[in-house]
């Protein structure tokens, strides 16, 4: 568990650090993450006197998924572009309505997920966050 | 603030902030977009770009902003489409906001039209187009790569618009857009572009995905409709414009039982996008008796309004306080809800029941 645990860490640290962006003038998409009980305001970076200001990273604050088959997929995929938060702020909703915001993601926002993963995310989704499933 | 989501972020502002005109910077509501957001700006190198179909195009510099054009001051109010979106019934998927996806701000900038006049737009231009400098991860050509909004060059509200580089009279915070944002007095926030970077003149109606696919609301008598004909397809949507009359109870909040015959003052704020706000009302009794409410500090037809009203609960009881707005174009909040795909356009009447118990 432990291990596991280590793993999707890494692989999430690993897609944020692939997204991090470094241009001449502004530099984006660094996170970091924080502790589920400590609220932070924004880390403050080092501040100096030149031209370049620097809000430091953007605090993480991980949620706890359902544990469950597709939990892995979740993990893999949609949290590439997003927090697993975008999961856990919606409310209740049905499986349907899982499988078309999944859907979406692929068809309206492009994300490359094959059909075989899609089809776990979808149950995982529909299996655990609906009205009836939904623990909290 | 209260945290709904952390990558890309968005926060919501508690209900206490709202007592005064203005929202604090640091608690000022956030929503961005897509995940790469900037975490730094380099102003020795960041410009602010005017291109696209211009005659001179320009590359305009952080003091550039302050020193060639004049300086401007609006307060407007900042409203995210989707506020109050976890009011919806049947739910809808997106950020579930409570009434906190908004705030209130004394924006200092140039008028975009100066800007524009100074770039000199080329006939035959229909709109301008906004971007800042965040950046998403979808493939290119996708809402997930990158977010720009629209408005035509004919909409009147250009005219009102501002390039703020100023926020209740601090720098911009990096989460709310510094170094520039745009300010579009009246419309929802989705107009209001963060990290403002580029500004391009379009020849053509920008078919971007958030212009043509989001942040569009049913062209029905305010905005609403049902699922089931969303699902028939006859609904045809326009992109999501101004802000309807919206007011709220700030204080007291419910959370205290009340001992009766305790003077209590109700305090609030109200605002409309179209136009200030000319009338507040309050229902003690579930709407059968109205009382006007006294109007605050008057910080421009965009802003914030706060009210208030002395109101003593003789007896003990529950009392379903209810608040209603009417704004300068005699638009007043109704009691009844919206729905539409998007959780959008949310302006119901309030209400905020008070419990008082027996004194002696």
């Amino acid at each position: 568990m432990r291990t596991r645990k280590w793993y999707f860490t890494a692989v999430a640290a690993l897609s944020i650090l692939a997204a991090r962006v470094l241009y001449a003038d502004f530099r984006a998409g660094y996170y970091t993450p924080a502790g589920p009980e400590t609220i932070h305001q924004t880390l403050p970076g080092a501040v100096s006197t030149d031209s370049n200001y620097d809000a430091g990273q953007y605090p993480i604050y991980y949620p706890e998924l359902a544990p469950g088959d597709g939990k892995n997929d979740v993990e893999n995929n949609c949290e590439l572009c997003h927090s697993p938060r975008y999961i856990t702020m919606q409310p209740p909703l049905s499986a349907q309505a899982w499988s078309d915001e999944v859907n979406k993601m692929r068809k309206t926002f492009g994300a490359s997920i094959p059909d075989d993963t899609a089809q776990r995310i979808i149950q995982y989704l529909g299996t655990h966050y609906t009205p009836e499933t939904r623990k909290r | 603030m209260i945290l709904l989501t952390d990558r890309p972020v968005q926060l919501e502002t508690p209900r206490q902030y709202f007592l005064s005109t203005f929202t604090p910077n640091d608690a000022f509501f956030v929503r961005w977009h897509l995940q790469t957001i900037p975490n730094a700006v380099d102003l020795k190198v960041w410009r602010l770009r005017v291109e696209g179909n211009v005659e001179r195009p320009l590359a305009l510099s952080f003091p550039d902003l302050a020193t060639r054009f004049k300086s401007v001051s609006v307060a407007a109010v900042n409203q995210c489409s989707g506020n109050s979106r976890s009011r919806l019934q049947p739910r809808v998927a997106g950020g579930q906001w409570g009434n906190g996806a908004m705030g209130n701000a004394d924006w200092t900038g140039v008028k975009l039209r100066e800007i524009l006049d100074a770039a000199v737009v080329k006939s035959g231009s229909v709109q301008v187009q906004f971007e800042g400098l965040d950046k998403g991860l979808g493939p290119k050509d996708y809402g997930s790569n990158r977010f720009m909004k629209s408005l035509d060059l004919s909409d009147p509200v250009l005219d009102q618009c501002l390039v703020a580089y100023s926020m209740n009279g601090e720098a911009l915070p990096m989460l709310n857009g510094f170094p520039a944002r745009l300010i579009v007095p009246g419309y929802f926030a989705t107009y209001y572009v963060k990290s403002l970077s580029w500004i391009r003149v379009l020849d053509a109606p920008d078919d971007n995905f958030w212009m043509k696919a989001a942040y569009r609301i049913p062209d029905t008598p305010r905005g609403t409709t049902t699922p089931e004909d969303m699902k028939s397809g006859k609904v045809t949507t326009v992109p999501i414009a101004r802000m309807p009359v919206r007011s709220f109870l700030i204080s007291p909040d419910g959370s205290m039982k009340i001992p009766a015959g305790f003077p209590l003052r109700l305090r609030g704020i109200a605002f409309s996008g179209y136009g200030g706000i000319k009338k507040v009302e309050v229902s003690a009794d579930n709407g059968a008796n109205w009382s006007d409410a006294h109007l605050g500090q008057d910080a421009g037809e965009y802003s914030f309004r706060t009210w208030s009203l002395d109101w003593t609960p003789k007896s003990a009881g529950r009392y379903p306080l209810t608040v209603r707005a009417t704004d300068a174009k005699g638009n007043m909040q109704p009691d009844e809800g919206v729905w539409n795909p998007g959780g959008y356009l949310w302006n119901r009447i309030e209400r905020q029941e008070i419990v008082v118990g027996d004194a002696s």
